[in-house]
Parts: C-alpha cells; sequence; structure tokens
C-alpha cells in the first residue's frame, strides 16, 4: 500500500505542476502551448470561440488549426459530435460541424454529411439548445423570434422582485444580459451558411419552433411571449432606453478581474454584446475579455504528437487545482490560493448574510463565489502544518469561508453553490422551454445533495455538531432526500452522504445505516464499486463511517491493483465532473480518480493500522 | 496530620479560595481570638486540575479588605482591567472595562490557581489564628438530636480517622462538594461541557490586561492573562470550551483544538496557542463545566460557600467573586455577633439565614447571566446567534450600554431594575437584528422572520429565568424560611445525639 501511495502521489506531481501553472500569474507559464487542462469540456465553447472569431479577430493561425484539430478529433464514427459520457448532441453536432464548415471544410466529405444526417436526425438545428438558435439568428438564418423574449423592463425591477433578473443564477445572469443586448440590436454576424443544418420538409417553409411547453399554462405563455414580441413594435417610450443602458452596466460591473465573466460562455456572448453595441476590438474590455477566453484554453490529449487546443470553461478552477495541490501541498502553493479568495462585496451576498470570504470557481473571479471551490480550498489548507508559517493566513481565510458556507444555507436546510436562490429561480416554473437555463439546478438534485453533505462534513471539522440547528437542518434535508429516492441516489452522492452522515451522526442513526447500506451493495465480484472513482469514494465513504472492514479493504486493492496494472491509465483518466452550470454542464476531470485514491487510500491505511493496534 | 483539638467553633471543608477566604473573614470578625477554627483540605499540596483564575473588582476589594491582595501581587497576581470581547477574530474588540462602572474599583485581579491555593494557604498558616490541616477527608458528618450539624470525621490518605465536633460546618469543598453529598442535599449537578486549558508564555494579546472572549468556534475561547514571573515573563491561560460528549480523547484533542479552534483565534496569537499545544508533553489540563443550580445554603449547623452553593459556566468568570462575596458575607455576620458568650454558637440560625437571604439575592443574577451568555455566545440555535449579535450590537451601541452590561457581568450591580431593563435593551436590539442583516441587501423575509421567531422563543425562553432574578432581589427577607434540617432517611428509627447524616434527601 505505501508503495502504491508513493508511486500515486509521484505520478500525480506533473499534473500538480499544470495546477500550479493554471494559478501562475507568468503569461510565459500559462500560454496553451505548455500547458494541459485540468478539466476538459465538450467541443461546444471551442466552436462557439471559432464561430465568434469572425467578429473578435483574435485568433492566431497555429491557435485556430489546433482547436480545429480538437473538434475534428472528437467526432464520433457515427457522425455526430458526444458529450462527455458518450451520448450523441445535436447542439454540439451542429455547431462542430458549422464551425469546421467556416474553417472551410470539405462539406461534401463524408464526416460532415454524416454530421448533418445526424443534424437531421435529432430533429435539425432549430431544435438545439437556447445557444445554437441564438447563433443561427446571429447568422440570419432564422428569426429572432424563435428565441425567447425577455422584456426589456424586467431588467429594470429592483433585485427583490422575484422576477427580476438579479433572481436568476449567476450563470444565466451573464447570459442572458449580453442576450438582451443582442437580441435588441439584433446583431447579424457574417458566418458562413449553415442552413442545411435546418430540417425543412420539401418545398415547405421552415416551422417556428414552439418556445412553451404544451398544456394550457404553455398556451398562455405563448400567447404572452407573442405579445412581448408584437409590443416591440410599439412606442414605450424611455424604458427600453433605460433597460439596454442598465444592462451595459451590468456588463460592466460583472467584468471579473481575470477580464472574463462568469465563466467561458457568458464572456463569449459578453463580448460579441460590447461588439454588437459599438465597441471595437482593441477597446480595453474586450481586449481583457479576449486575454480571459485565452487563459482557459490548453492542450489537451490527442493521438499522436498532434497538438490540440481546446476551449476549457474556466482557466483555472479552483476546485480542481486546490484538490490536485492537497496530493502535495508546498508553502509556495498556499500563498496564491489565499489571493484568490473573495474580499470584495458580490452579488452573491444579496441574499447571505456574511462578509466577504471563500473562493471563487477560479483566480481573478472577485464577484462570484463557488462553494464547491471554496470546499476543495479548505481541504487543501487543512493539509498544512499547524507550525507552518502559511498557518495563520490560511486560518484566517479558513475561518471566514465557514461564515460564508453557514450563510449560504437555504431555508430547506440545503446549501447553496453560487447563490442562495439559484435552484429556485421564480422564472423557471414557467412552462418556457429553456426555462431551466435559469437556474442553477434543482433545490433537490444530486448537485445539491452532494454539496449540502461536503459542506455539512467540512462544518463537522471545525467542531459544529447536530446540536446546532443549522447543521441539524442540513442532516434532516439530506435525510428527507435521500429517503426519498429510494435507491436511485448516485453512488458519488451517496458517498459524500456518508461522509457527512459518518462526522456527524451516531452509529445506529437511520440515515447512517441506511446509506451505509446502499454503498454496500453496490460492490462487485472484483473488489470494484464501478469506475475507479467510484471505487475511491466508496472507500473513502467506508472510512468515513469508520469502516477497515474486508469490503473496504477489498476495494483498496483493487485500486492498488488497477495502478500497479497500469499506472499512466489511472492518471490520466476519464472521469465525469458533472454539475457545472449552463450548456456544457459536465466535463472530464482526468485525476479525479487518481487525487481520489491518493486521498483515501491514506486514510484507509491510518484506520486499517488503528484497528490492529487496538485488535491487538 | 490530625485536627489538634476536640471542638472548634468553625470548621471548614475545602482550602481554595472560597475556604481561605472565609477562615481569613472569620478571623477578622473574632478580633480577640477567642474562636477556633479549623480549615482542612484532601490536597496535601494543591488541587491538581486547573481552576478559576479570574477575580472581579469587588471580588478583589475583598481580598484587599481579607488582607490577601498584596500577598497575591507579590506572587505574581496580575490587575486586570475588563474583558475584550471579539464577535469573530476578523473584528475588532469590544471594550468591557472594568473603570467604565461607576462606584466601583477600577481593577480586578487575576492569577494562577496553584499560586492563589498556594498564597492564600501560606498567608493562614503565617497569621497562626486558623489551624489548616492539609490531607484528610471529611467523611461524615455528625448530627444532633435535634439533625443539626455538630461534627466532622475526617479521614487521612491512610485511612485514620479523627473526629472533631463543631458548632458550624462550612462546606467550601466546590462543585463537587463532598459535604454536600454527606449532608444529604440533592445533588442537581449537569456537567455541561469540558474546558481544556494550556498556558502561553508572553502571548500577544491585543489587550494585555483584559481577558480576551473569542468567539466563533464551537464554544468561545478565553485568553487572559494569570501571572507575572519576577524576570516580567507573563504567563497567559487559553482556555477552550469543549462539548460533553468530547469529540476525540487523548493526544487527538490537541488535533482537534488545532482544527477547531485555534483557527478561530486572531493572529499572532493563534500561531502562539498553536505552538503551545504542540509543544505540551502529555494530556492537556482538562476540567469539567458544571452547572449547579444553587442548592440551599444554608443548613442547621451547615453553610454552603463558594461553588459548593452553586455554580454555572465559568464564561462570566465570576464564580471567584462570589466565593469570595460569600465569605466576606458570613463574615459580616459573624462580626455582627463577636460579642456571643463562649459557650453559645458564632453563627446561630438567624445569622445564617441572614446570610443566606443576602446570598440568594445575588447568586442568582450570577447564575442567570452566566447561562444566558454561554447560551448566546455558543450560538446554536437562531434565538442564540440574534442574542449574541444583539450584545454586540448592543455594545457597540454606545459607552453606557457597555457600562451597565459591565456592572452586571461584574457583580457590581444588583438592582432588579437594571437587570429587567438590560434583558428588555437585549430582546429588542435582537429583534432588530434578525429583522435587518448586517451584509445582505435583499435577505429573504423568510430568513428574517424565522431569526425573529427565534429571537423572541428564546426571550419568552428566558422569562421565567428574569422572574427568579427580579424576585430574588425584590423578595422581603421575612419570606426567606428559617434553615431547617433536612429529613433524613436513617437506617435506625432514632438517630443517637450523634448520629451520622448519611444518606439522600426526601
Amino acid at each position: 500500500m505505501d508503495r502504491a501511495l508513493v508511486q500515486l502521489e509521484s505520478r500525480l506531481a506533473p499534473w500538480r505542476d499544470r495546477a500550479r501553472a493554471c494559478g501562475s500569474n507568468d503569461p510565459a507559464i500559462r500560454r496553451p502551448e505548455s500547458r494541459w487542462l485540468v478539466e476538459i469540456p465538450d467541443v461546444g465553447p471551442t466552436c462557439e470561440v471559432l464561430l465568434a472569431d469572425r467578429l473578435l479577430y483574435d485568433l492566431q493561425p497555429l491557435e485556430r488549426d489546433a482547436m480545429l484539430a480538437w473538434v475534428r478529433a472528437n467526432q464520433d464514427e457515427s457522425g455526430a459530435w458526444v458529450d462527455v459520457h458518450g451520448r450523441p448532441d445535436l447542439s454540439l453536432t451542429a455547431l462542430a460541424y458549422w464551425a469546421l464548415a467556416q474553417a472551410g471544410d470539405d462539406r461534401s466529405s463524408d464526416r460532415m454529411l454524416k454530421a448533418v444526417r445526424v443534424v437531421h436526425a435529432l430533429g435539425g438545428a432549430q431544435r438545439a439548445d437556447f445557444e445554437v438558435r441564438l447563433w443561427l439568428a446571429m447568422a440570419g438564418l432564422i428569426e429572432w423570434s424563435w428565441l425567447p423574449a425577455i422584456p426589456s423592463e424586467l431588467f429594470l425591477l429592483p433585485p427583490q422582485v422575484p422576477l427580476s433578473p438579479a433572481r436568476f443564477s449567476p450563470w444565466a445572469r451573464g447570459v442572458l444580459t449580453p442576450y438582451l443586448l443582442i437580441a435588441r440590436a439584433p446583431a447579424r454576424l457574417h458566418l458562413a451558411d449553415a442552413s442545411e443544418l435546418l430540417l425543412r420538409r420539401q418545398g415547405e417553409a421552415l416551422v417556428a419552433p414552439r418556445l412553451t411547453r404544451a398544456g394550457l399554462a404553455g398556451d398562455l405563455l405563448q400567447a404572452f411571449d407573442r405579445g412581448v414580441k408584437l409590443s416591440r413594435k410599439l412606442p414605450r417610450g424611455p424604458l427600453p432606453q433605460l433597460a439596454q443602458r442598465r444592462a451595459l452596466r451590468w456588463l460592466d460591473e460583472l467584468q471579473q478581474d481575470h477580464g472574463g465573466w462568469f465563466s467561458t460562455r457568458p464572456t463569449l456572448l459578453s463580448l460579441i454584446a460590447l461588439r454588437v453595441m459599438g465597441a471595437r476590438t482593441d477597446d480595453p474590455r474586450i481586449r481583457r475579455g479576449l486575454d480571459y477566453l485565452r487563459a482557459a484554453r490548453g492542450r489537451v490529449r490527442g493521438d499522436g504528437d498532434q497538438i490540440l487546443i481546446a476551449q476549457g470553461m474556466s482557466a483555472a478552477p479552483l476546485s480542481i487545482t486546490a484538490d490536485l495541490l492537497a496530493t502535495g501541498l508546498t508553502a509556495g502553493d498556499v500563498a496564491p490560493m489565499l489571493r484568490a479568495q473573495l474580499q470584495d462585496p458580490g452579488p452573491w451576498q444579496t441574499r447571505a448574510d456574511a462578509p466577504a470570504g471563500g473562493w471563487p470557481t477560479e483566480p481573478g473571479a472577485r464577484s462570484h463565489l463557488d462553494l464547491d471551490a471554496t470546499l476543495s480550498v479548505l481541504d487543501a489548507l487543512s493539509t498544512l502544518a499547524p507550525g507552518d508559517p502559511a498557518a495563520a493566513p490560511a486560518w484566517a481565510a479558513s475561518r471566514r469561508a465557514t461564515a460564508v458556507m453557514l450563510a449560504m444555507q437555504e431555508g430547506s436546510g440545503a446549501f447553496a453553490r453560487f447563490e442562495r436562490g439559484e435552484a429556485d429561480v421564480f422564472m423557471q416554473r414557467l412552462p418556457w422551454t429553456d426555462a431551466d437555463l435559469l437556474a442553477y439546478g434543482r433545490p433537490n438534485d444530486a448537485v445539491h445533495v452532494r454539496l449540502t453533505a461536503a459542506v455539512l462534513q467540512r462544518l463537522a471539522e471545525t467542531g459544529l455538531r447536530t446540536e446546532d440547528d443549522r447543521v441539524r437542518r442540513g442532516v434532516e434535508f439530506l435525510a428527507r432526500t435521500v429517503g426519498d429516492r429510494n435507491d436511485d441516489v448516485p453512488l458519488v452522492t451517496a458517498c459524500a452522504v456518508a461522509g457527512a452522515a459518518g462526522a456527524l451522526l451516531p452509529d445506529d442513526h437511520a440515515l447512517r445505516r441506511e446509506i451505509e447500506r446502499r454503498i454496500r451493495v453496490r460492490q462487485r465480484d472484483d473488489g470494484s464499486f464501478g469506475s475507479l472513482h467510484d471505487t475511491a469514494a466508496a472507500l473513502g465513504a467506508l472510512t468515513d463511517l469508520g469502516h477497515a472492514c474486508v469490503q473496504a479493504q477489498r476495494a483498496a486493492r483493487h485500486l492498488v491493483a488497477a495502478l500497479e496494472r497500469d499506472p499512466d491509465a489511472f492518471v490520466n483518466g476519464r472521469t465525469t465532473h458533472d454539475g457545472g452550470p449552463g450548456l456544457s454542464p459536465d466535463t472530464l476531470d482526468p485525476t479525479a480518480a487518481a487525487r481520489r485514491s491518493a486521498q483515501v487510500l491514506r486514510r484507509h491505511a491510518a484506520l486499517a493500522a488503528q484497528v490492529t493496534e487496538l485488535r491487538s | 496530620m490530625k485536627p489538634i483539638h476536640a471542638h472548634y467553633d468553625v470548621v471548614i471543608i475545602g482550602a481554595g479560595l472560597a475556604g481561605c477566604a472565609t477562615a481569613r473573614a472569620l478571623v477578622q470578625a473574632d478580633p480577640h481570638s477567642t474562636r477556633r477554627i479549623l480549615v482542612v483540605d484532601r490536597y496535601p499540596g494543591v488541587h491538581p486540575r486547573f481552576s478559576g483564575e479570574w477575580i472581579h473588582p469587588r471580588g478583589a476589594a475583598v481580598l484587599d479588605a481579607l488582607g490577601f491582595h498584596g500577598p497575591l501581587r507579590e506572587a505574581g497576581a496580575i490587575e486586570v482591567d475588563g474583558f475584550a470581547a471579539f464577535e469573530n477574530a476578523d473584528a475588532s474588540y469590544v471594550d468591557l472595562a472594568y473603570a467604565e462602572v461607576e462606584g466601583e474599583r477600577a481593577r480586578g485581579l487575576s492569577v494562577h490557581h496553584k499560586v492563589l491555593v498556594r498564597t492564600l494557604r501560606a498567608e493562614l498558616r503565617r497569621e497562626g489564628r486558623v489551624e489548616l490541616v492539609e490531607g484528610v477527608t471529611a467523611c461524615e458528618l455528625r448530627r444532633d438530636a435535634s439533625g443539626r450539624f455538630c461534627g466532622v470525621v475526617f479521614e487521612d490518605g491512610k485511612g485514620v480517622t479523627s473526629e472533631v465536633a463543631c458548632d458550624l460546618v462550612v462546606a467550601a469543598d466546590g462543585k463537587g462538594s463532598n459535604v454536600r453529598k454527606l449532608a444529604g442535599i440533592e445533588d442537581r449537578r449537569e456537567t455541561v461541557g469540558f474546558t481544556a486549558g494550556v498556558e502561553v508564555r508572553n502571548a500577544t494579546l491585543p489587550a494585555p490586561t483584559y481577558a480576551h472572549v473569542m468567539l466563533g468556534a464551537w464554544g468561545p475561547v478565553l485568553a487572559y492573562p494569570i501571572h507575572r514571573e519576577p524576570d516580567g515573563t507573563i504567563l497567559t491561560r487559553i482556555t477552550f470550551d469543549l462539548p460533553r460528549e468530547l469529540p476525540a480523547k487523548g493526544e487527538a484533542i490537541k488535533h482537534y483544538l488545532l482544527r477547531a479552534f485555534v483557527p478561530f483565534i486572531p493572529a499572532p496569537l493563534s500561531e502562539q496557542v498553536a505552538a503551545a499545544i504542540l509543544a505540551r508533553k502529555g494530556p492537556l489540563e482538562m476540567a469539567p463545566t458544571v452547572d449547579l443550580p444553587a442548592p440551599p445554603a444554608v443548613l442547621p449547623g451547615l453553610v454552603l460557600v463558594g461553588d459548593a452553593a452553586g455554580c454555572s459556566h465559568p464564561i462570566t468568570a465570576s464564580g471567584m467573586t462570589m466565593g469570595l462575596r460569600d465569605a466576606e458575607t458570613l463574615g459580616e455576620q459573624a462580626r455582627r455577633r463577636q460579642a456571643t458568650p463562649i459557650g453559645e454558637p458564632w453563627l446561630d440560625d438567624e445569622a445564617l439565614r441572614r446570610y443566606r437571604v443576602e446570598h440568594d439575592r445575588y447568586v442568582p443574577t450570577r447564575q442567570a447571566l452566566a447561562t444566558a451568555i454561554y447560551e448566546a455566545f455558543r450560538g446554536e440555535t437562531e434565538g442564540a446567534r440574534a442574542i449574541r449579535r444583539a450584545l454586540f450590537d448592543y455594545w457597540q451601541s454606545g459607552p453606557t450600554a457597555r457600562r451597565r452590561s459591565m456592572a452586571l457581568l461584574s457583580c457590581a450591580e444588583l438592582r432588579p431594575s437594571v437587570f429587567l431593563s438590560e434583558y428588555l435593551r437585549t430582546a429588542g436590539h435582537a429583534l432588530n437584528v434578525s429583522l435587518i442583516p448586517k451584509h445582505a441587501s435583499h435577505y429573504p423575509v423568510a430568513d428574517r422572520v424565522r431569526q425573529a421567531r427565534g429571537a423572541a422563543k428564546l426571550a419568552r425562553d428566558k422569562l421565567g429565568l428574569v422572574a427568579n432574578v427580579v424576585w430574588a432581589q425584590l423578595r422581603p427577607s421575612w419570606m426567606q424560611t428559617e434553615p431547617r434540617p433536612l429529613r433524613i432517611r436513617t437506617p435506625r428509627a432514632a438517630a443517637g445525639p450523634s448520629a451520622p447524616a448519611a444518606g439522600p434527601a426526601e
């Protein structure tokens, strides 16, 4: 076991270097040629950057070629582009085809024809997600009326009004604010013709897609949508201009220190909106935004020696970089993490009563809290020795983050990731087909259950127990949601709940026993619990529950055997990291299994040694 | 070592602060040295467990009057100026200075507990008017036919017993009082948690002569200077409030403190505390935190003083001051009866009744304050957190608020009107801070209502406590009952003239 741990930690060393490069301020280190992405999304953001370059004129030829190579390399044999789970995706296929067509790829080639067939088989580009339809509208291929109408007056509402865009999730705000400006202009981009992606019956005109769900409520909303669009033709006084000015001001205010907006897609749309509103390509806001997009690009693994560049969702996701650094934290790693903590007021404080603290999704995002990243950084900082010179500032940052975590608790007992109310947006209840974009998940979804469990486990580390009503409400939320779902709780979610239960609940507590049962029954004959990541998570859960039992030992042996069999594959895995905001919610996390294994094998070994000592 | 005489006027069991102070107060009330006073303690040196070390100005005044203040200062005690309360480690502290309290001494005293006990015992020995016997335990109390306590049986470390007769037994043997048990007084002690302590040399305290109360962790962390060494080095005591179900045992408790408490201490003190914890060889000093609702402080022939007569969480640091006030009150009663002829009890039932009337006036206030403040500082419920925010909000509202609170906290203020008005003001601030959050600009109404309901519920729950305190101040002394013997269940039908007082109270 010890030998395996040493090997694993040394194998992770190059990834730690990449994580350090991600957080580095040195532009030389951050160049995409010298940097691997630690989190790899689908081809969607890359395609959009390629399309938007018609307006932004930023990509270097080599860079463009490497990005196009990445898009081509990801095409499935069926002709489709698949999401990170390997499922054919209409929106990705439409965007990828379009980006390649614009780059001059032969549309009559077999793979391009296959792609068009896939798009048609899936209903045509007009059925793709909001983002693709926005591109189609900007290219003049579909009517703007095929996109949902947002009354511009909404932007004039005070934040406490449920209809105000301030109540959307931060990602949705980051997308819809530039969308308002783009749609009002309206924008017209000279992109390659991709009308073949639209499905039309022979001799028939395109039929506008339905923007609302079926049913009376949907019909009424559709009528309202048309009403809004018609009302745009009527004089409305100064309100639209005022709303536009407000939206522009939001764009200025929400540009982060790193140059981008919330993440890649909001940044791209904000840049387009600024251009549409008359900003030149040398405008400082546009230059900073483009620099952010470039920093969020990196090399990814391709076949042979080919250099492939992908557009990441963020420059340096703190949740992953902190996790990587925690496997071998050095004194020099602490200062960048501490620099990244939130120190200024942000929109997350609108409904969370705590002073600034915690960490954002990536360094430089001064306004956006991310509880997931906060937990990762806290875990990394907790590995610091108490005598370390950096310990005191790390403690100060940790206690501020603890206050922030507590303030992010919803009334239901769950914890919000970015902003309170992010999963329960009033406008989401309306029967829009795109309504889910307005919120970040659902209040009881697996992402929020996992986050809540992780926060509770972290709070238990600081000494809080179920006597505290906030912890008690969190535990009740877990019991309620996990209990509701019978056995369909994802293993990783169950393992997170086990972590909280192990830290907070007595051995005979119903939730603790139930979650343990659900984990134990999933072990397979070979000792694994599915993928390497799932096995590591399950081993961690059993350790959190205080078991160094036969099942835990078999899981540990399975991990060690897999590491010894193919160490390279172990640290370059295909674990999906689900639950991001927006249109590419899932990403590939190559080192997730290795990171988790390094952590849990060490803890399992310590627990097993304790048990042996007690028995002897 | 055994008592010299067969009969004493007063036998004081427990030679800690309360016991020694009571002995000295009685000595001062007997200027002609006509009375015999015996003080015994089970530990030949000092109690191995760390204990109270902070004395409010009101207690320091008593120490001064008893002649202990000077010797304690010479032994390394430090004069202290008040409390520095931190709502969290990033906030500036609220200065709760003793000097603000009108009509009171401006400085209290802080002293290492072991130094304190050694010094007081040395003073008693030096004076020679009190017989001090260490290393013996009271194992039985004797009663006369009327049920009045009239003697004590002692046992030394070798199991040898000796018996003395006396007119009055004073139980000063702390919160776990053995005498209380022997007297058949119901033990209503509840262990609410533990206190772990470490000592830090030359700690960097934001206010060097203050007791620092630092919130944010599971329980409050206290830091206060306790000893000045001859070379000028200052020893600072750091205490951590731990839950009753200890989350870790043995060495692991150190790692727990480093993880769960030290981050909530402002730098650079946090680093010094971490270093002190890591450098400590062996287990940390620990003591249980006990809540003991005040038992009847007086029975015929028996008086309880100090923690034996009721104690609460040490958050208000009032335990030692209360013990000193008990000693002072008992001394006053003894002085009133200094002309009593030899042969008659020095402190008769009427004197004990007057002691109890006075004792029952200040003890409920202290216990109510300690319980309420501890609950608020722990902040386990919406209401408690609202009260905590309200307290800081109130203290920051101006010097008058701080002065009034400090008068209550330092046991200088007993007027029920002040207690009641402080309660109402705090409740009002709690409602206010619940409805108007500090940072959130558009805090959900549901959250505001939940917080306000929590605060209102806590305020309502405390009404009984407040009424109890107010009534304790207003109650006319004639309503205070005479000390009556407890009915004792004895194995024999009729107790003899010196029947042992054993068995629980009915």
